[in-house]
């Protein structure tokens, strides 16, 4: 098993790009981790004048916002709450995901037909607009907008786990288990998923990007939970002052675009690292 | 092949029924009485009127009855009335939806236009400065937040260089007959449809890249060369016509996303369409207004999927044969 991690750990580092997006992430997750000790008061609270430039002031590195709170402390604040409902509506998506699609694949017939059917249907509702509607019922809430984003992106996962299950649920290994009389749910989750798993992995590490993108969309629209510090809702704030002081809105997408950028080379690396064959074409 | 097309339009009904279920769905789960929230938004206060109200929504029946009904009105066409525009839901949505589509459908011309164009190149300049550089730009632009690359491209061309608008549709009060507001349209479209599309673009441009790559090592190239075919027209007539297939698969599977973010893409640049609709039903709690975008929304789509699957069908013969 550890030589098996080290030769995955050597072929992921071959990839350049994905160790930079490897490093990105790291120090995303720092800056999310390190918030309350950088800033140890609340970075909703106004602290100077308001609009002053990044690199200007040396108390607040990325300047201030137009109500004179701290840019910087916003970011940082914002790093948190961007991770987690990346990650949660990514856990979320895969929960569901896997559970569809192992079901469909497993049991076939008119059980994969009807799945797939639920499958399509989520694939053809627009998914920002249903993740605003249901925001807009249940409420402004950091779970509500999780949950809606993870019922938005578990599509692709299902259908990844059912092709993977697909090629393992006749081998011989499962014919065994089915011979010992194993229940079906140990067989699918005990036998059958474990190998199934990388692939599905690298998929769901993808989902944290597409569900940043999207918590940012949401939460730049105005329809994120107001009580907690996030890059959208920074960047929705800054709208109305771009002809004097656009970089209000500069600095939080470009936070966007890295952490979504970094999420992106490393599941590419993951992919490479994971699925030797491909790497090659 | 009719009967195949029919067949491919069928399966948008059981899609469709789906999405009104989950609809009425969505109006249970709300905490309270979605209907209380409606009337006291909708400052309806009237008690004949909210009885009448609570028949029309049949409040006083029981769920199976209510659901029967609630699909039987939206197969009718009826999404029910909103109190704020003061007209039927439906007509509210459609006098707002060619605006939308004009800005789905340039936004979805760009990215093929600019994603195809930039594939190609990389993939017959693989490996050189040029592939390089295309890569690195779809990885920047596959990770831009769509609005925020709209406001940032406001900042520059709109209001530093006065290029172009800074948002709307028209030039309020001009009058320049049809060629002139055609033209006039077309200057407030460029910049939300270049920062919805560029997102798409970065897509087209990679997969179209490893597409191209992929159909350059088959035989058939090769039988191509070895006939005389110059190699532009080998680029261009053999190896991009198949290397097109899975742009066209992308492209259904996208057209959800693409109305999502053009939801975004018009509150940036006050571009007045479905998403301004939305996005104001949201923030009045007009929820009549927003599950019928949402129905009407998810249509499209499926009519949509359905057409891109017929184009499908015409580019490759071999799925005809099965």
């Amino acid at each position: 098993m550890l030589s098996l991690t080290i030769d995955f750990a050597r072929r992921f580092a071959r990839n350049r790009a994905a160790l930079v997006g490897f490093a990105l992430v790291i120090l995303v997750i720092g800056v999310a981790l390190a918030a309350p000790w950088l800033f140890p008061r609340n970075p909703l609270r106004i602290v100077g004048k308001p609009e002053i430039w990044p690199f200007v002031s040396s108390r607040y590195p990325l300047g201030t916002d137009s109500l004179g709170r701290d840019i910087a402390a916003m970011i940082a604040y914002g790093a948190r709450t961007t991770l987690l409902i990346g990650v949660c509506a990514s856990l979320t998506a895969t929960i569901i995901g896997i559970s569809v699609g192992a079901t469909a694949a497993y049991f076939g017939g008119w059980v994969d037909e009807l799945l797939m059917r639920f499958t399509e249907l989520f694939q053809t509702i627009p998914n920002l607009i249903f993740v605003l509607t249901i925001v807009a019922i249940l409420g402004q809430k950091i779970e509500y907008v999780t949950i809606a984003v993870g019922i938005v992106t578990w599509t692709p996962i299902a259908r990844l786990t059912r092709a993977e299950f697909m090629s393992l649920r006749d081998r011989e290994f499962v014919q065994a288990c089915r011979a010992m009389g194993m229940g079906n749910l140990r067989i699918m989750f005990g036998e059958i998923l474990p190998n199934a798993l990388p692939p599905v992995i690298v998929l769901s590490s993808l989902v944290i990007a597409g569900a940043v993108l999207f918590e940012s969309a949401v939460s730049f629209l105005g329809l994120g939970d107001p009580n907690v510090s996030s890059w959208g809702r920074l960047i929705g704030d800054g709208r109305t002052l771009i002809r004097s002081s656009w970089y209000i809105c500069a600095v939080p997408g470009l936070a966007i675009m890295l952490t979504v950028l970094a999420l992106n080379l490393v599941g590419d690396g993951l992919n490479d690292a994971l699925n030797p064959k491909l790497r090659d074409r | 092949m009719r009967r195949i097309i029919i067949r491919r339009l069928l399966q948008i009904i059981p899609l469709i029924l789906g999405v009104i279920v989950l609809n009425f769905m969505l109006i249970h789960l709300a905490p309270g009485s979605l209907f209380d929230v409606m009337t006291s938004e909708q400052q309806v206060t009237d008690p004949a009127m909210l009885d009448q109200l609570r028949h029309t929504y049949g409040v006083d029946q029981p769920t199976s009855v209510q659901l029967a009904k609630y699909i039987w009105s939206v197969m009718r066409l009826d999404l029910g009335f909103s109190y704020r525009q003061n007209a039927p839901v439906l007509d509210v949505i459609l006098e707002q939806l060619p605006s939308t589509v004009i800005l789905m459908l340039s936004a979805t011309g760009i990215a093929l236009l600019v994603g195809i164009t930039a594939g190609v190149l990389a993939s017959v300049k693989v490996n050189t400065i040029w592939d390089n550089l295309i890569s690195l730009g779809a990885v920047f632009f596959f990770a831009a937040p769509s609005f925020w690359l709209g406001i940032m491209m406001t900042v520059l061309f709109a209001v530093k260089l006065g290029w172009f608008p800074v948002g709307g549709m028209r030039t309020i009060g001009s009058d320049q007959g049809t060629f002139g507001d055609a033209l006039d349209v077309m200057h407030h479209l460029v910049l939300p449809a270049t920062a919805l599309g560029l997102f798409y673009a970065a897509t087209y441009a990679r997969v179209m890249r490893a597409s191209m790559l992929e159909v350059f090592r088959l035989d058939f190239v090769r039988t191509a060369r070895a006939k005389g075919l110059s190699r532009s027209r080998v680029v261009i007539s053999h190896v991009m016509r198949n290397a097109l297939l899975p742009i066209v698969t992308l492209l259904g599977l996208q057209l959800g996303t693409i109305l999502g973010g053009s939801v975004v893409i018009e509150a940036v640049f006050s571009w007045p369409g479905i998403g301004s609709l939305l996005f104001d039903s949201v923030m009045s709690r007009n929820f009549p207004m927003v599950l019928g975008v949402l129905v009407l929304g998810s249509l499209l789509v499926a009519v949509s999927n359905a057409a891109v699957d017929l184009i499908y069908l015409r580019l490759d013969p071999r799925i005809r044969a099965r």
